[in-house]
């Protein structure tokens, strides 16, 4: 199987030639160049067969020098090669200078070149000062004297990752470029994921993944993986490395002494820290939320959480400062402090009350001096309560309006009735198409032009050739229900619900359904130029003001409708949002009207986000954590609205220093296997030094070439025969 | 190729200097002996009794002696010695590879062959000079005397290096022509691709006392080529392509050494005479020592 792979693979067998030549061939005097090279060669022939002229010389008899040269025939082959061996050594210098002069590059062969992937770990933990000045310059150090001590034949590809892996540069032999590339690798603030990093150099150094059943297609040549990193990420499960061969390059400050063993009793709970992690120097923040105090609305509630990896005890200031959102992002207003006290290697949790700022950014910052910076800062935003404007268009449907002026439904919702001829209204209609409400609820009712909002439809179809034929089923029985979706939580009793009659429709591509039931979706959602527009098939009258079914007399009716107002009328839960992580893309809602909005990192210039699609605001760019301002023109054009969001990164992981992947001395075996980093099945040791690229340099084929030229001179000279 | 040159008279002054010292030589080895006799080792008519022997029926009445018979009354024959010419062949190799050489091999060759011409006639030898190169060519047949001596160095003189050589069908026909017994003396380079072997055993069936004096030149022995050259054979065209390189060079000693030894061991066993000889050896030193020693002159 191998050498028919190999036959396959390349004809040159492995050998996977590119020339770099310094006069390249289409420069202004390169041909020129080359074809002076290219005729040295033919030259040399052509002397030598001038040469080759033997002089005739008489002689009284042959008869000695025959026999003297008889025993030299006996092999005949060499002997025509022993005749032209001073032509041979000739046009071997020449061919090799030739070679040297193209600048050889081979790709993939173990005897020539070799491939190197160079990935650097460039996450928050990489930021830590342990080793000065950083663990990533020193990665990058690493990383440069590969590049440096690199053969000319040698391939390199630069990654580097954090929670994702960008490629830095691909596959190439520029020394200039790699080391350009390399210095340009930026530290970022997030999480750790060698997954990414392996699976962008196996896709790049694993063409073609599968050949045959269970072949990995073998390059000759398997690339080094040079991995640069802390080791602070989890076990790569699931993974082939097919012919990767990684090398864990470790940094960071060796654990001192002898360390710790594996005690998994002494790991405080919740940490998510190795067991066997010996202590590093930080103090970090692994958590901060704000909540509203339950018996007091007015205030603001803080919870975070501080960790100590050191092993000893720690007593710090927890400072909590408060940034305003009508002005740039500062150093903030300190306005509370409280003091904590961590033992060695655990965890101890703060609480700041403050009554509610109205929306502003919160900061938290620990008073102490370690290795990374980066998690000694929290973040968390408070976010001002905002209600939405809801538009409900039907014939007394008194069910529906008690569900949607529900005390809670009212806190988060300003509702406003109609009935079904005002839609007619030049008031109404101009409202409706300068999108002033959120959401627009029709109710056995259809307008003639989509709403620039958000829709439901109860009982009836949206305007649109998709929503024409609907078919007109009775008594369907819910079957499904996706759970998974915002509009259809801690809804339970679907199948309870009794249905004469509903509408029936294909939904339209793009759209998802929320409930199944045997006739076919009776209700789905689908996106509409930045809206969606939500269809349920049936309504709580049906024709002649009949009850069409019992579902208001169900509890998932007022959830379903108060998840609806929540979710498609864009209401912010003003406190306590998710959290979001350096580097992921942060989804806003903006007020119905805006169509971009400008957000304001803490580094950097402001961003300008166009609404998407789909209605919301996509930011790809919170690659720092901290406070991200957010303004956007309200309604009126008048007043600029002004939201902020916060980014942490908190990950124990990251903040956990202690390098991982390196058993302690005398550890072997399987209770070394703790500290080792597995990547799929394989068990990986890192190691503290780099084996140096094999070295060597195009000009070997130059000291060749000077070699076979002495040696010819030599034999010249002496007339040295075999 | 100054003073021997191929066309320069082999009867220069120098020459013949050299040959009356061997002639004073030849009368210092041979004073207090009869001139122009030499005894045979076989029994005949002359008057110098050898031996007795039983009579047999069938032999010469006339050589009973009549003495013994007397005293012991038995028949018994008087052998004596017989005495006889003695002839003394030269065969003399005039090939186009004698022909080079400072002085050339033949030059050399003529010498020698005048030089025992001229012991063999002040001796009163029969001297037969013949030559060969593909064939043999008949030269000077029986001069004796020395007087005669002119003659052998007219002959020799007018010789011209000529054609391949053939010394099988030489000695051959040289065997065939010459029945009688003698000495013979072969002056080759004994360069005949076809080897030596078969010619000198045509002379040994003859029963001929063989020397052979092989000569080459000194470029044959130390070769002063270099270079890529193409060598070509003077007598048959033939062509070899060599590199001269100290190997090689060291390889063709080896090879001649080889020759000359394998040539020399192949006449010692078949009590031939072999001497060697390079065209710069003095012709005359090699007459009196290495003929000496040798046996061919007394």
């Amino acid at each position: 199987m191998r050498p028919l792979l190999l036959a396959q693979s390349n004809p040159l067998g492995g050998l996977n030639l590119q020339f770099d030549p310094p006069v390249p061939w289409f420069s202004s005097w390169g041909p020129v160049f080359w074809s002076v090279l290219a005729g040295v060669p033919v030259t040399i022939i052509l002397l030598y067969f001038l040469k080759l002229r033997r002089k005739p010389v008489q002689v009284p008899s042959t008869f000695l020098w025959r026999r003297s040269i008889e025993d030299l025939h006996v092999n005949s082959l060499f002997q025509r090669l022993r005749k032209n061996l001073l032509l041979f050594l000739q046009l071997l210098a020449v061919l090799l200078v030739l070679l040297a002069l193209l600048g050889p590059q081979v790709k993939g062969s173990a005897r020539v070149g070799q491939r190197f992937v160079i990935a650097v770990d460039n996450s928050a933990s990489m930021s830590a000062t342990d080793v000065r000045p950083t663990r990533l310059e020193e990665a990058k150090d690493r990383a440069l004297a590969l590049v440096d001590s690199m053969g000319s034949n040698d391939l390199a590809m630069v990654i580097a990752f954090s929670d994702a892996a960008r490629v830095a540069s691909t596959y190439t032999g520029n020394k200039a470029q790699l080391r350009e590339r390399i210095a340009a690798i930026r530290p970022s603030r997030t999480g750790t994921s060698l997954r990414e990093a392996l699976q962008v150099a196996a896709g790049l150094a694993n063409p073609s993944k599968q050949f045959g059943e269970g072949e990995v297609a073998s390059e000759v040549q398997a690339p080094r993986l040079m991995i640069y990193t802390d080791g602070g990420f989890p076990d790569v499960e699931g993974f082939s490395l097919g012919n990767l061969v990684p090398e864990i390059v470790v940094l960071g400050r060796p654990s001192e002494g002898g360390s710790t063993a594996p005690d998994p009793s002494q790991a405080p709970a919740g940490a998510g820290a190795n067991p066997s992690t010996p202590p590093s120097d930080n103090v970090a923040i692994l958590a901060l939320q704000t909540a509203r105090n339950e018996e007091q609305p007015d205030l603001i509630q803080l919870f975070g959480r501080a960790r100590n990896y050191r092993d000893e005890p720690v007593v710090t200031t927890a400072r909590l400062y408060l940034h305003p959102i009508d002005r740039p992002i500062d150093a903030g207003r300190l306005i509370d402090a409280v003091e904590l006290s961590i033992p060695a290697g655990s965890t101890r949790a703060f609480k700041f009350d403050l009554p509610d700022p109205g929306a502003v950014g919160l900061e938290v910052r620990l008073d102490v001096e370690d290795e990374l910076d980066q998690d000694d800062r929290a973040f968390a935003a408070v976010g001002r309560p905002r209600s939405a404007r809801v538009l409900v268009v039907t014939e007394r449907n008194r069910y529906l309006l008690n569900a949607l002026t529900t005390a809670t439904a009212g806190d988060s919702a300003e509702v406003i009735e109609i009935r079904p001829p005002e839609l007619e209204d030049d008031d109404v209609r101009r409202a409706l198409v300068a999108g002033l409400y959120d959401l627009v609820v029709f109710d056995r009712v259809a307008p003639e032009e989509p709403p620039a909002s958000n829709t439901l439809y109860l009982g009836v179809m949206p305007p649109g050739e998709a929503f024409e034929t609907p078919e007109a089923v009775e008594a369907p029985i819910v079957l499904d229900w996706d759970i998974a979706h915002p509009m259809l939580q801690y809804i339970r009793d679907l199948p309870l619900v009794l249905i004469r009659n509903a509408l029936v429709v294909e939904p339209p591509p793009g759209s998802t359904t929320l409930v199944e039931s045997d006739k076919g979706p009776i209700a789905f959602i689908s996106p509409r130029e930045g809206y969606s527009d939500a269809v349920i098939g049936f309504s709580i009258y049906g024709e002649g003001d009949q009850l069409n079914t019992d579902w208001h007399t169900k509890l998932s009716f007022p959830v379903f409708l108060y998840n609806t107002l929540r979710f498609l009328g864009n209401v912010q839960e003003a406190l306590g949002e998710e959290v979001h992580q350096p580097g992921l893309p942060v989804v806003l809602r903006a007020d119905a009207t805006a169509d971009r909005v400008t957000i304001d990192p803490p580094e950097g210039p402001e961003v300008e986000v166009r609404r998407s699609d789909l209605g919301t605001f996509v930011f790809n760019g919170a690659d720092e954590p901290g406070l991200y301002r957010v303004s956007w023109e309200s309604a009126d054009g008048e007043n600029t609205n002004r939201s902020v969001f916060a980014v942490n990164l908190f990950d124990a992981r990251e903040s956990d220093l202690a390098p991982r992947g390196i058993p302690p001395e005398g550890v072997s075996g399987r209770e070394a296997e703790p500290y080792l980093i597995k990547i799929g099945y394989t068990e990986v040791a890192g190691t503290r030094q780099s084996r140096p690229a094999r070295l060597d340099r195009w000009w070997w084929v130059a000291l060749g070439a000077l070699g076979v030229v002495l040696f010819e001179w030599y034999i010249y000279n002496r007339r040295v025969y075999i | 190729m100054s003073t021997a040159s191929p066309s320069s008279p082999l009867l220069d002054p120098e020459f013949l200097h050299k040959l009356e010292q061997l002639e004073l030589v030849s009368r210092k080895i041979f004073v207090g002996r009869m001139k122009g006799e030499r005894r045979s080792k076989r029994r005949g008519s002359s008057v110098e009794f050898a031996d007795h022997r039983n009579y047999s029926v069938g032999d010469d009445l006339r050589h009973i002696d009549w003495n013994v018979y007397g005293r012991l009354d038995k028949l018994f024959l008087k052998l004596f010695l017989e005495e006889e010419d003695l002839h003394v062949y030269t065969l003399l190799d005039t090939s186009l590879s004698m022909d080079f050489g400072d002085p050339t091999k033949l030059r050399y060759g003529k010498q020698v062959a005048a030089a025992l011409s001229f012991v063999g006639l002040v001796n009163h030898d029969r001297i037969v000079l013949d030559t060969f190169s593909s064939n043999l060519e008949v030269g000077l047949s029986s001069v004796r005397g020395r007087s005669q001596m002119w003659r052998v160095v007219q002959y020799l003189d007018q010789l011209r290096a000529s054609g391949s050589s053939d010394l099988t069908s030489a000695a051959r026909s040289f065997a065939i022509k010459h029945p009688g017994k003698g000495i013979v003396v072969v002056i080759s380079d004994f360069m005949d691709k076809r080897g030596y072997e078969d010619a000198l055993r045509y002379l040994m069936a003859r029963n001929m006392d063989i020397y052979v004096v092989h000569v080459l030149s000194r470029e044959e022995v130390e070769p002063e080529i270099v270079g890529d050259l193409r060598l070509i054979d003077c007598e048959d065209d033939d062509e070899a392509e060599i590199t001269v390189s100290a190997p090689l060079l060291k390889r063709y000693k080896e090879t001649l050494d080889a020759y000359v030894g394998g040539f020399r061991e192949w006449c010692t066993r078949r009590g031939i005479a072999y001497i060697f000889t390079t065209n710069q050896a003095p012709f005359d030193k090699l007459i009196l020592n290495y003929l000496r020693e040798r046996g061919l002159v007394k």
